[in-house]
């Protein structure tokens, strides 16, 4: 029984054997022990030159109407190819693979051929008829083979994923640790290079029998399952728009962060990967590659863009800002792992970009709107910070850490009022469009605070809580190197030099008085010391002293070095001038009696008392003199 | 970007400020009536619920959605009193105007199945384009299995699965891979949650939707009016297109005394007709083009299964007429789709346009 498989199959393997050595084993085919074939069956070498000859002989102007006779069992021996490799699968033995794909090559091109040539002849086309029978049953092997390969190497990778998913968990319990661990291995598509070159020999193949429509939908097909599972498996499926909106924040955060890890990968990753993919498998069909690669990046970038969408049109709010550029953020590093695909994509991506840039200025927008609105009749207890200047400026300082793309985003807007002479010299100023921004929203912050300082009838009280204030803000600026380069140098000076004027109205409102109690003018009379005259000056210095130490301990300063400067500048004016208004007329007093009603401190007293100032104790707990 | 183009309101005469304020909400009755009575008279035989006549539904329904957005504008002083029912009652359609989105997404994926079909058919076309080469025994096998895959991929949702689960039992044990592409296709969509339903979308879309009495004053007429426009809308979407769960049961009703009325409900009563045609009862769209497309391809199905090696010239010539007839729905189908697809997504986006400016005046 003749068995032109198993001959085949040695044949196989002896083309790619240098000649001679083929040469030798054709000679002896009884010798091989799997042959059971006659010495006239042809090897599969030889049929197919023996069609390649056929091919030549139709395209001449005489072209035979008769099957050859080496031609004639082609058709068959395609088919038993077929069968074989039905049943052992392709991808297992690269030279079986080749030597089958180019058996196809061979019978697509024979039919091809013959089909436009349209020759009237009975034997053609009845051997035209088996060969296209054959050739189409072959095309259809070779698309379940591209897919069930497609498809196999996408679940080995699962595997070894989940298996090293359980491996890393076992080992820890911080989820940070199972990401890093697996972002190491992270490559996409994971298949072996043995499938992709066996993937590649079957797209070449489909595409030159003409079925490279089939093959491209096999390969789109298996791709979007694989994107549809890498989605699922982190958790994002189909979104409803109406859910986006009902969930809570607290929620929509959580999602909104699982977008942004997703989105990211598939920038760093998958779409890069399934670009390498595409061109390994269809490396001369440029054309067929852009299409696919488009259509798979685009269906899954729009699921991403359906999401951003849908988040945009939740209720603006302030805690909102951040999560929205970073969206934004995700969106712009997405581009460039798309530009392999058609423009409309990108085009589609820069709207959903410019939706959430407009949102987040609506929403910084909301950040002037609350300054206005926070009018409060009541002062802050002791001068100190107001909750409304720690929100603006950590809210600012964290937006600073935006301030590129809080540019960008800024800079798409329209600018309503324009006010050319003002800080010229800066040039970040003119340059940056958030720039504008932030000092808009500081104005309006410090007019804000300007309102509020006039609630102190104390105009004293109504200085330390400028001081605070600005001092606080100026802190902030200098503590971060993104404001202070955006605020500028002239517009930190200025500010110092505000704080310095705050300072000295404070100590004019607080320590005039009591310095003029102690100048020497008017001590005398007629050019004697007057006792009552002095008793008097005494008796306002304490008073006016205690009532001060009463006051203005429970007063707050904040800032530890500010408090400190204050206090050693009081010292600095008080001490010295009391010292002297002592050292020269204590003794006045002393010989009369209660001189202790007059001269209640010491000089070093003062310094202990101003040193209690400014430290928000309450009331109750002034010191009492021992 | 708000409107820029409305006649003045500088009349401060209160009495002629309520004139114009009728006019305009009458001028929009009156627009709303007209588009749809053009509708009504373009969608006989073949033209109703064919891409073009469903184009035109989408561009009316963007001409009315416009003339509304400049209504609102006009009347928002009488709206941003968060308490005023004005402020409610428009605020309830931009809110409801939401849940046409998710629709206008499924639809997107139902166009993206509709592609993949086309793909299918261009292959039978191809296969058995007799123009260059003679059609062999090879080219009608690859043009009946893409028939087929086409047939299963066209196939109504439940009966679909019906159809996977009976394959799963025979077919070879090839890691269990017999899927058809036909059944591939239909896995795909995802723009919507797994649990989203059309049908469902639909009947909140109409829910509590309290008709006015006529002479109401105020914007409950014309929001009245917009709602059910949007409803219709997205009613005749998923009436023509494939997408999860479709079903057109909800309950759909205008009172005559709306000058819109008789024409909408003509056409509501029209479609749902032709839902209920023994030969589209269980389509999975009712667009007409997939009708095409099903019947030629079932038609050439047939053919094909009729035909005996070697062809005789009759067969031969049959089937480059069906061939022929195939080519005229696919270059139909090809030639729409791309627009129709793009209208939609505009609509899509003047919906968000509209609930974002409404966002940020109304409250």
């Amino acid at each position: 029984m003749e068995k032109p498989e198993n001959h085949a199959t040695e044949s196989e393997t002896n083309a790619h054997k240098p000649d001679d050595e083929s040469e030798q084993q054709s000679h002896n085919p009884t010798e091989t022990p799997e042959s059971e074939s006659s010495s006239s069956e042809l090897s599969l070498t030889q049929a197919m030159e023996a069609v390649d000859g056929f091919i030549q002989s139709l395209s001449s102007t005489d072209p035979l109407l008769e099957i050859p006779p080496s031609v004639e069992p082609f058709p068959e021996t395609v088919d038993s190819l077929v069968s074989k490799m039905e049943s052992s699968g392709l991808g297992r033995d690269e030279t079986e693979d080749s030597a089958f794909i180019l058996a196809v090559n061979r019978i697509s091109k024979s039919v091809m051929t013959l089909r436009e040539l349209r020759l009237d002849s009975t034997p053609v086309s009845s051997w035209l008829n088996r060969a296209s029978s054959v050739q189409n049953r072959a095309a259809s092997l070779l698309d379940e083979e591209f897919r069930h390969l497609l498809d196999r190497s996408r679940e080995k990778k699962n595997k070894n994923h989940n298996n090293n998913a359980g491996d890393v968990s076992s080992d820890s319990s911080t989820h940070e640790t199972d990401r890093c661990v697996l972002q190491e291995e992270d490559t996409f598509p994971d298949f072996p290079p043995e499938s992709i070159s066996t993937l590649k020999k079957i797209a070449g193949a489909m595409i030159s029998a003409g079925y490279e429509a089939e093959c491209c939908m096999s390969y789109e097909m298996s791709r979007r399952h694989a994107f549809k599972e890498e989605l699922s498996e982190v958790g994002f499926e189909g979104i409803n728009v109406e859910d986006v909106l009902r969930i809570p924040w607290e929620s929509l955060e959580g999602e909104i962060a699982n977008w942004i890890s997703i989105v990211r990968r598939c920038s760093a990753v998958l779409f890069p990967g399934e670009l390498s993919l595409c061109t390994a498998v269809f490396p001369d069909a440029a054309a067929t590659r852009k299409r696919l690669f488009t259509g798979l990046v685009s269906a899954v970038t729009i699921r991403f863009l359906d999401f951003s969408g849908a988040v945009v049109l939740t209720k603006r709010s302030s805690e909102k800002l951040f999560k929205f550029l970073d969206m934004y953020e995700t969106l712009r590093d997405l581009i460039p792992a798309v530009e392999q695909s058609d423009s409309d994509l990108i085009e589609e991506i820069k709207l959903a970009q410019t939706r959430l840039g407009e949102a987040a200025v609506t929403i910084f927008g909301e950040l002037e709107n609350s300054i206005k609105t926070d009018q409060g009749r009541t002062a802050v207890p002791s001068g100190a910070v107001h909750p409304l200047t720690r929100y603006t400026m950590n809210y600012l300082k964290y937006a600073c850490e935006y301030k590129d793309t809080l540019d960008q985003v800024f800079q798409t807007e329209p600018e309503p009022e324009t006010k050319p002479n003002q800080r010229e010299d800066d040039e970040e100023y003119k340059v940056s469009a958030f720039a504008r921004q932030m000092i808009k929203v500081m104005e309006l912050l410090d007019a804000n605070l300007e309102v509020k300082s006039r609630l102190y009838r104390d105009p004293a009280l109504r200085s330390i809580f400028l001081m605070n204030n600005g001092r606080y803000i100026l802190q902030k600026i200098k503590g971060s190197t993104e404001i202070r380069d955006l605020m500028g140098q002239a517009w930190t000076r200025k500010r110092s030099t505000e704080l310095r004027q705050y300072h000295k109205s404070y100590q004019r409102e607080t320590w005039g008085k009591v310095l003029q109690c102690m100048n020497q003018e008017g001590i005398q009379v007629n050019g004697k010391v007057s006792k009552p005259v002095l008793k008097e000056r005494f008796k306002v210095f304490n008073t006016m002293f205690d009532e001060i130490h009463k006051t203005q301990s429970t007063w707050i300063v904040s800032d530890e070095q500010m408090q400190s400067e204050l206090r050693v500048s009081i010292a600095a004016l008080v001490i010295p001038a009391y010292r002297s208004f002592f050292g020269r007329y204590k003794q006045h007093i002393d010989s009369g009696r209660h001189s202790d009603k007059y001269v209640k401190y010491q000089p070093e007293d003062i310094e202990t008392y101003i040193d209690d100032l400014f430290d928000g104790n309450p009331p109750s707990m002034a010191r009492k003199r021992t | 970007m708000l409107l820029s183009f409305r006649r003045d309101q500088v009349d401060s005469n209160a009495a002629s400020h309520n004139n114009n304020m009728e006019a305009e909400l009458d001028s929009f009755q009156r627009q709303v009536a007209e588009k749809f009575t053009d509708l009504n008279a373009s969608s006989s035989g073949d033209d109703l619920l064919s891409l073009e006549w469903i184009g035109k539904l989408l561009d009316s329904f963007l001409c009315c959605q416009e003339e509304f957005r400049a209504i609102v504008f006009n009347h928002r002083s009488q709206i941003s009193a968060s308490s005023s029912p004005t402020n409610r009652l428009v605020s309830d359609y931009f809110e409801r105007s939401i849940k046409a989105l998710d629709v206008c997404n499924a639809i997107r994926d139902g166009v993206e199945q509709i592609r993949q079909w086309q793909k299918l058919s261009d292959i039978v076309i191809s296969a058995l384009d007799s123009r260059r080469a003679n059609v062999g025994e090879g080219q009608l096998r690859r043009a009946k299995k893409a028939l087929v895959d086409l047939a299963i991929g066209m196939l109504d949702e439940k009966d679909s699965t019906r159809l996977a689960h009976r394959n799963r039992s025979f077919g070879r044990a090839k890691d269990g891979h017999n899927r058809s592409m036909g059944q591939h296709l239909r896995s795909l969509s995802w723009s919507v949650s797994r649990s989203w339903s059309a049908s469902k979308q639909l009947q909140a879309l109409a829910s509590n939707l309290t008709t006015p009495r006529q002479n109401d004053v105020g914007l409950a007429v014309p929001v009245y009016t917009m709602t059910s426009v949007l409803l219709f809308v997205m009613w005749v979407l998923v009436a023509a297109i494939p997408c999860q769960d479709r079903g057109l049961q909800v309950s759909f009703f205008v009172p005559r005394q709306f000058r819109w009325a008789a024409p909408v409900m003509s056409l509501h009563d029209k479609i749902v007709e032709e839902s209920k045609r023994r030969d589209r009862k269980n389509c999975c769209g009712l667009l007409k083009e997939i009708g095409r497309i099903e019947k030629s391809s079932r038609v050439m199905n047939e053919l094909i299964d009729s035909i005996h090696f070697p062809m005789s010239e009759e067969k031969e010539s049959e089937v480059k007429q069906r061939v022929e007839e195939l080519v005229e729905v696919h270059e139909a189908l090809k030639n729409g789709l791309d627009p129709f697809e793009r209208k939609v997504r505009e609509v899509f986006h003047r919906i968000v346009r509209s609930r974002t400016e409404s966002l940020d005046s109304l409250c």
